[in-house]
């Protein structure tokens, strides 16, 4: 028995490290071109490990050129806002189809989830036209608006899927007692519903924070308006032969989402369980 | 206490219709407005203008040209090779991750998770640059890798051929999609019921037939959606072509969606762009309705 146990441990632990090496080896390939003094990266033969490791590369990321915090920066920004904005009107909606006595309730979830399926493809131009028109382009705001809107099918159908789990009991109760749907929604549902707020709202933020499409669409190349995707892609289209300082920024800029999935893996596996795709 | 629930119902019925108002407006700016005008754009002459009101109605002329030309079908035959070859490899590839996941002595558990989710969380493009280095055809590691453990005289050009080219968009998007395929599978495989598993196990069924036998039919469901979701949005291809091959070599690698995108910003002919968008939201939407459908079929609303 105890033999079968170490045997078993020394599998996983095998088994572990094959994983990691895939899932991770790009990452720290990126991390050990990052060290490499610029232009060493293209020695032939290959060095595999830096041989004289340096930080200069993530000066010159960070420095006047590049300004990779900048897009950071932006990125946080247009994907918080979005994500704050993608809750809130999916948690009313989600409550209204849920828990109210609203008519066409069917045919407003079908409507919200249609949204869902319809390709950037078919949309990007005429948005393009649209906050062209209203004056938008080069801003944030064409980014954190459409991108807010982008979450709510998403964001919709788990909430909606949670609240089938929630008692009905609790809101009729306060009902009674004279609540109105207002309070009932904000005072006695939203502490219960915290759980899968915390998963719709990691998948909106990564929603919004992955975009390319329309973020390099709107951004018109501009620097304010460029986030963390759009920004990269521009630099390693820019400066082809410098791929050690590339690789800086990418570090930097996958960074905080890491962070951000590392601390909420519970929720994003969670919440994709739980509502939709059990 | 019936009676009053049917007074509340007739109160509430219409005033809480002020809950979804703010999400349809949304939508309705975002989605429902542009996907109606790109409809319309497709069936007009528009050429470095989208102002369909002043611009010759060509009825299905578009669309004709688009069905008629060769880069559709290129583009086409791309993306459904493209469409297979990683819908395969994703989902193969996630339930590998996920039973590992799930058969992992405990200690490792947790870690092993962050570790499967962790590509999930790059984005598309970014994911897509690392991998254009790692493919790099003088000093990429994959070459110089596959050229010192022996398998190959001299490093490939991975983005150079077409063949090459396709198979290293699929190795780099699956790097991601395996992920998310991972995550939907483990919640699967966590639902198959243990006593299953342990009546099979007495019956004396091996491993690799203890897994065909009953945890895939028991998992179907979730394979078949998992399956749908990663057909969906490997059909509208986009961020990982355009960050590592850009299309290339030639049109090589050109998706339906980058295909599209070139249409409408580089040549600015809004019609066809956008006939081909129509095309490719129908191939999309079939796919999602069956994905709707069932969602629609279990969830259960308040009467």
């Amino acid at each position: 028995m105890k033999k079968t146990r170490w045997i078993y441990i020394l599998l996983s632990a095998g088994l572990f490290l094959l994983i990691a090496l895939f899932e991770l080896g790009p990452l720290m390939w990126m991390g050990i071109t990052s060290i490499k003094p610029a232009g060493t990266e293209f020695r032939i033969p290959m060095e595999i490990l830096p041989v004289e490791p340096t930080l200069d590369n993530y000066a010159v990321v960070s420095g006047e050129d590049f300004r990779i915090q900048d897009a950071i920066l932006n990125s946080l920004i247009v994907s918080g806002s979005a994500m704050l904005g993608t809750l809130l009107l999916s948690g009313l909606a989600a409550f209204a189809m849920a828990r109210t006595r609203v008519s066409h309730k069917r045919r407003s979830f079908f409507a919200i989830q249609a949204a869902g399926i319809v390709p950037p493809i078919i949309i990007i131009a005429p948005t393009f036209v649209l906050l062209r028109s209203l004056g938008l382009l080069g801003t944030l705001g064409a980014l954190i608006i459409p991108h807010m809107s982008y979450g709510i099918p998403l964001a919709t159908l788990l909430i909606a899927g949670y609240f089938a789990g929630i008692p009905l009991a609790i809101d009729e109760a306060a009902r009674i007692d004279g609540a109105s749907s207002i309070r009932i929604f904000f005072q006695i549902l939203l502490p219960v519903l915290k759980p899968v707020l915390f998963s719709a709202g990691v998948l909106s933020f990564l929603g919004s924070w992955g975009d390319f499409m329309h973020a390099f669409t709107v951004s018109l190349g501009l620097p304010e308006a460029r986030t963390v995707p759009v920004a990269i892609l521009s630099f390693s289209s820019a400066f082809q032969l410098q791929w050690a300082w590339i690789a800086a920024g990418v570090m930097l800029s996958v960074l905080p989402v890491v962070v951000l999935v590392a601390v909420f893996q519970r929720y994003l596996i969670g919440g994709l369980t739980s509502g939709a795709l059990s | 206490m019936r009676q009053s629930r049917l007074r509340q119902g007739k109160t509430y019925r219409n005033r809480d219709w002020g809950f979804l108002i703010p999400a349809f407006l949304c939508l309705g700016v975002f989605y429902y407005y542009p996907f109606i005008q790109s409809a319309l754009y497709s069936f007009f002459r528009l050429e470095y203008t989208t102002d369909w009101l002043h611009a010759p109605f060509v009825g299905v002329q578009n669309y004709v040209a688009v069905l008629g030309s060769y880069e559709f079908w290129h583009s086409l035959r791309f993306t459904a090779l493209f469409t297979l070859g990683a819908v395969a490899l994703d989902l193969s590839l996630g339930m590998l991750l996920a039973l590992s996941a799930y058969w992992i002595h405990p200690f490792f558990k947790t870690l092993l998770r962050i570790i499967i989710i962790i590509p999930w969380a790059i984005p598309r493009v970014i994911q897509a640059s690392i991998w254009r280095w790692m493919f790099n055809s003088d000093v990429g590691i994959v070459g110089t890798l596959l050229v010192r453990l022996g398998l190959a005289e001299s490093p490939p050009l991975f983005l150079g051929e077409p063949a090459l080219a396709l198979m290293s968009v699929v190795m780099a998007y699956v790097w991601k999609g395996a992920s998310i395929s991972a995550v939907f599978l483990m919640a699967g495989l966590a639902s198959v019921p243990r006593e299953l598993q342990e009546a099979s196990r007495i019956d004396g069924a091996g491993g690799l037939r203890r897994f065909f036998s009953v945890t895939v039919p028991v998992m179907a469901p979730t394979i078949v959606i998992a399956g749908l979701f990663r057909t969906r949005d490997a059909l509208r291809v986009f961020d990982v072509i355009i960050g590592l091959t850009g299309g290339g070599p030639g049109m090589a690698t050109e998706s339906l969606s980058t295909y599209a995108y070139r249409i409408y910003f580089d040549f600015n002919n809004y019609g066809i762009g956008s006939a081909y968008a129509v095309i490719i939201f129908i191939g999309v939407a079939v796919l999602s309705g069956l994905y709707i459908k069932r969602f629609l079929e279990r969830f259960e609303f308040v009467k």
